[in-house]
């Protein structure tokens, strides 16, 4: 049909459609869980979850399966720290309530949580 | 794994078992979105202050989600906006990765793509501009108050 001479040689095959790193199944980067954190308190926790999640697809995208997998685990124990701080706090708060101190200064007229 | 009679019902057992994971988050959500609804964040003494917000007296970026969400159980998207952009905008992020979480589940396919590294150094970056921006005079449109 067209007359660009002889067809061109086909392109090398690609090492996987679409990411050029690591191929398989990637580790979860547990961004859900690090942007909750982020938005429910724990903010440090929330910070250096979401930190380990962008490692994860990083190393991944890079071909570092080993590295991404240990992003993957830090960032899963970065967000069952930040629930358990999260759970700490609402325990200790319940208590405050239960004691009746709970209303000593949270009035402040809104409460920015 | 509990017996079931029937082979069909055998077969099923598996993927029924994996559903009740994202079945209960949703369920677990539901209640705390309709807890957050009813019980109104706007008044003093329902919820805890944001620790950060108490021991700094700045704003996080998570501050004023609970309005945000209180707003969006009602149906109020500007006001949820003006309380909390961010986390109206994680809200939907949430949601599109619960639904993509079902399907996996559902038709067993494990999850074979991860967003380009960019995308979350963008995330990131955008957090923390966030959490210094709604602290400045000037970026009202930023800050839960």
């Amino acid at each position: 049909m067209s007359d660009y001479g002889s067809t061109p040689p086909p392109p090398p095959p690609l090492p996987s459609y679409g990411i050029p790193g690591a191929q398989g199944t990637p580790p979860p980067n547990y961004l859900v869980w690090a942007i909750l954190t982020t938005i429910f308190c724990c903010l440090p926790l929330g910070i250096a979850s979401i930190v380990f999640s962008t490692q994860v697809n990083s190393k991944w995208s890079l071909g570092d399966i080993a590295g991404a997998q240990d992003a993957s685990v830090k960032a899963k124990k970065f967000a069952i720290w930040a629930a358990i701080a999260w759970a700490i706090i609402a325990v200790l708060y319940g208590i405050a309530i239960a004691v009746g101190l709970a209303n000593f200064n949270f009035n402040t007229g809104t409460s920015s949580y | 794994m509990p017996v079931l009679s029937g082979s069909a019902a055998t077969a099923l057992t598996g993927s029924r078992r994996a559903l009740l994971r994202p079945l209960g988050a949703a369920a677990v959500a539901l209640v705390g979105v309709g807890y957050v609804g009813a019980v109104d964040p706007n008044l003093a003494g329902h919820y805890p202050t944001c620790p950060f917000l108490a021991i700094t007296g700045w704003y996080c970026p998570g501050c004023g989600s609970l309005r945000a969400i209180h707003a969006l159980a009602h149906g109020d998207l500007m006001t949820a906006l003006a309380r909390n952009p961010f986390a109206v905008v994680a809200g939907a992020y949430i949601l599109v990765a619960w639904v993509l979480w079902l399907d996996r589940t559902v038709t067993g396919r494990p999850r074979r793509w991860l967003a380009p590294p960019w995308v979350l150094y963008g995330v990131l970056t955008a957090i923390l501009m966030f959490w210094v921006l709604r602290n400045l005079p000037g970026w009202t449109w930023l800050s839960p108050a």
